[in-house]
């Protein structure tokens, strides 16, 4: 089964179709979405402003990071669910959506930087966990995920309107 | 509303309200940073009312967290009523016409007031509040914040 027959097929079951259909559901399930970018990227931006050494300077990265963190990564587990309903009632437009696969391109680099930041970056924290302005790349890896946030905010956007 | 109108009106026949209309791109650039400047906003928001419900950033005085983000709360909020103003221009007497938009303006001039006063004074006393208060406060800002947003939202759909 190729991706488009995948799409064409998922879209068309009774979950798809019942999303798709619905007056309620979509709206509240969009929404969600649409809300749920504050819990998940919001607080995130928090986090990558300490990390680029703009907010907070006084606390440790470390601190804040395990405090808020649990709070993002609990958006993002929203944001799944109701991106993989959104996806699954409307497949085969959003993959034929240029918007779409740009923003999943921009999601998959807003991963790769927490990756990267997590398997390398993170393993000398307690080398400039109190400082007020952390090494250029971790900087770095802070700014990174604000312009990479910014543009699946935008790509998403475009592509509710795009469609 | 009726009294509205002209103002409406006036706001919907701007030049700039009419190079926006014109533009195929401008409306999505601005909105984008409105959106954007919404996420910074509402980041601040939940943050300073999980402090204030006892979770998130515990181990900071509340009077230093409020602090911290006090700052990008109010330039984030500014982006946002310039931002959202020039979309304002754009369709304002579509915006006339809709619903949400005003209980959207109303959200938020109500969030605004309510967070300048009382919420700013509770967050700023260095004494603890009591777990009423405390929890009280935390849901008119959430309910009148994620309000603004919600209608906001739902004028795409009216």
């Amino acid at each position: 089964m190729s991706i488009p027959d995948l799409c064409q097929w998922l879209q068309n079951t009774p979950w798809g179709v019942g999303i798709r259909e619905s007056t309620l559901m979509f709206p509240v399930i969009e929404g969600t979405h649409a809300i749920g970018i504050a819990l998940s990227v919001g607080v995130l931006l928090i986090m990558d402003l300490r990390l680029a050494g703009v907010l907070m300077r006084r606390e440790p990265v470390s601190e804040i990071s395990n405090q808020l963190m649990p709070w993002s990564l609990g958006g993002f587990a929203i944001m799944f669910v109701t991106g993989v309903l959104l996806f699954w009632s409307q497949a085969m437009k959003a993959y034929g959506s240029i918007f779409f696969r740009i923003k999943l391109a921009l999601l998959v680099l807003a991963a790769i930087n927490a990756l990267v930041f997590e398997l390398t970056l993170r393993r000398s924290i307690a080398t400039w966990d109190t400082a007020e302005k952390p090494p250029f790349r971790v900087r770095m890896a802070g700014v990174m995920g604000i312009v990479l946030w910014a543009g699946v905010i935008a790509a998403g956007r475009t592509m509710a309107y795009n469609f | 509303m009726l009294h509205l109108l002209p103002f409406f009106q006036w706001c919907d026949s701007t030049a700039v309200g009419q190079a926006i209309r014109d533009s195929r791109v401008l409306f999505p650039i601005i909105e984008s940073v409105h959106l954007f400047a919404l996420t910074v906003l509402l980041g601040t928001i939940i943050v300073l009312n999980l402090r204030l419900a006892g979770f998130g950033l515990r181990t900071q005085a509340m009077p230093r967290v409020a602090g911290s983000l006090a700052p990008l709360t109010f330039w984030s909020l500014l982006t946002m009523l310039a931002s959202g103003f020039l979309l304002f221009c754009s369709e304002a007497l579509k915006c006339y016409d809709s619903p949400p938009f005003f209980i959207k303006m109303a959200a938020l001039f109500l969030a605004i007031v309510f967070h300048w006063t009382v919420f700013r004074r509770l967050v700023n006393s260095s004494a603890e509040p009591g777990r009423a208060r405390a929890f009280a406060t935390v849901a008119v800002s959430m309910i009148l914040w994620f309000g603004v947003a919600t209608a906001g939202r739902a004028i795409g759909f009216y």
